[in-house]
């Protein structure tokens, strides 16, 4: 039987200054509800529409872009398994923060974008996006995204996007992603 | 070809396809993770249209936030547009949107860049 310690949970939630998350298997019906309810405490906080607009598309590109490699790789159990948080400092600056299982060439992969577009401007992501968007889609692939979600975090951001990756276990990387603005 | 109806959802937006009128009006947000699949049919109702008549078309939007796969199928749409308008097609594209929310008015900016027909963007 176990009895978690809620009240260190609690306190590090208080300390992280963490308004919403979750931790477990994404689906398209949570990810809507969550999505939902972080909208309705934005609105309760009073924040302006353009900043909940942008908060909350950080939340969507990071969810579905996990949901999206989770089932085009089929993952199963503990590696199906993702983290989305939610946080604001005291001077109101907004931290979306996603992290999933991912296979370590995928990883590296991830992190080399990343960090690629910490070195671009507003100007060069722009043209980043704007070039993505031109890209002919992979139709090879059932789960199909538009390669654009990273981009568009990075141009709504208003610091350098932050990523980090973990070794798990002999297949699989943890990578996380901290979004700011 | 008959019009098309979508009740909008969560994620989804209020579609209204009107053949008779040659309208196409997109409103709310839309943020499904199946962007390509939910708006073929629109795709497929624009291209009927624009290959069946040869009347103008009016696209009206007043879509709210948009997920990146939703940019991406609305680009595919303004694309075939900017298509007919090149063949000498009347086109037109209108987006109404909240004046609080300069977001909206900054992604339709954006979209307009790439299109020579005539786009408006009216704040409300």
């Amino acid at each position: 039987m176990l009895t978690p310690d809620i009240y260190a949970l609690r306190q590090t939630f208080m300390q992280e200054r963490i308004l919403l998350s979750f931790n477990g298997p994404f689906t398209e019906s949570l990810i809507d509800e969550i999505g939902s309810a972080l909208r309705e405490h934005m609105l309760a906080l009073v924040e302006s529409p353009s900043a909940i607009t942008d908060v909350f598309s950080m939340y969507i590109e990071m969810t579905q872009n996990i949901r999206r490699y989770t089932m085009e790789h089929d993952l199963q159990g503990a590696a199906a398994s993702a983290i989305i948080v939610v946080s604001r400092d005291s001077d109101g600056v907004y931290t979306v923060s996603a992290g999933n299982m991912v296979y370590h060439a995928d990883g590296e992969r991830l992190l080399a974008r990343a960090q690629s577009l910490q070195e671009m401007d507003k100007v060069a992501l722009k043209a980043a996006f704007k070039a993505q968007l031109r890209q002919p889609r992979d139709t090879s692939k059932k789960f199909n995204g538009a390669g654009l979600g990273l981009i568009d975090m990075a141009r709504k951001a208003t610091f350098p996007l932050r990523a980090t990756l973990t070794v798990e276990d002999t297949d699989f990387s943890f990578f996380s992603l901290h979004a700011s603005l | 070809m008959k019009d098309l109806h979508f009740t909008a959802t969560t994620s989804t937006p209020d579609v209204d396809a009107n053949w008779e009128a040659g309208r196409l009006r997109m409103g709310g947000d839309s943020y499904p993770e199946n962007s390509f699949d939910i708006f073929q049919p629109v795709i497929d109702w624009l291209e009927s249209f624009l290959t069946t008549e040869t009347r103008p078309i009016l696209l009206e939007l007043s879509l709210v936030y948009l997920n990146t796969s939703s940019v991406r199928v609305l680009m595919d749409m303004l694309d075939i547009l900017e298509e007919a308008h090149q063949g000498g097609r009347g086109v037109e594209v209108v987006w109404l949107y909240n004046e609080n929310n300069e977001r909206v008015g900054e992604l339709a900016e954006e979209f307009k860049e790439d299109c020579t027909f005539p786009f408006h963007i009216r704040a409300e």
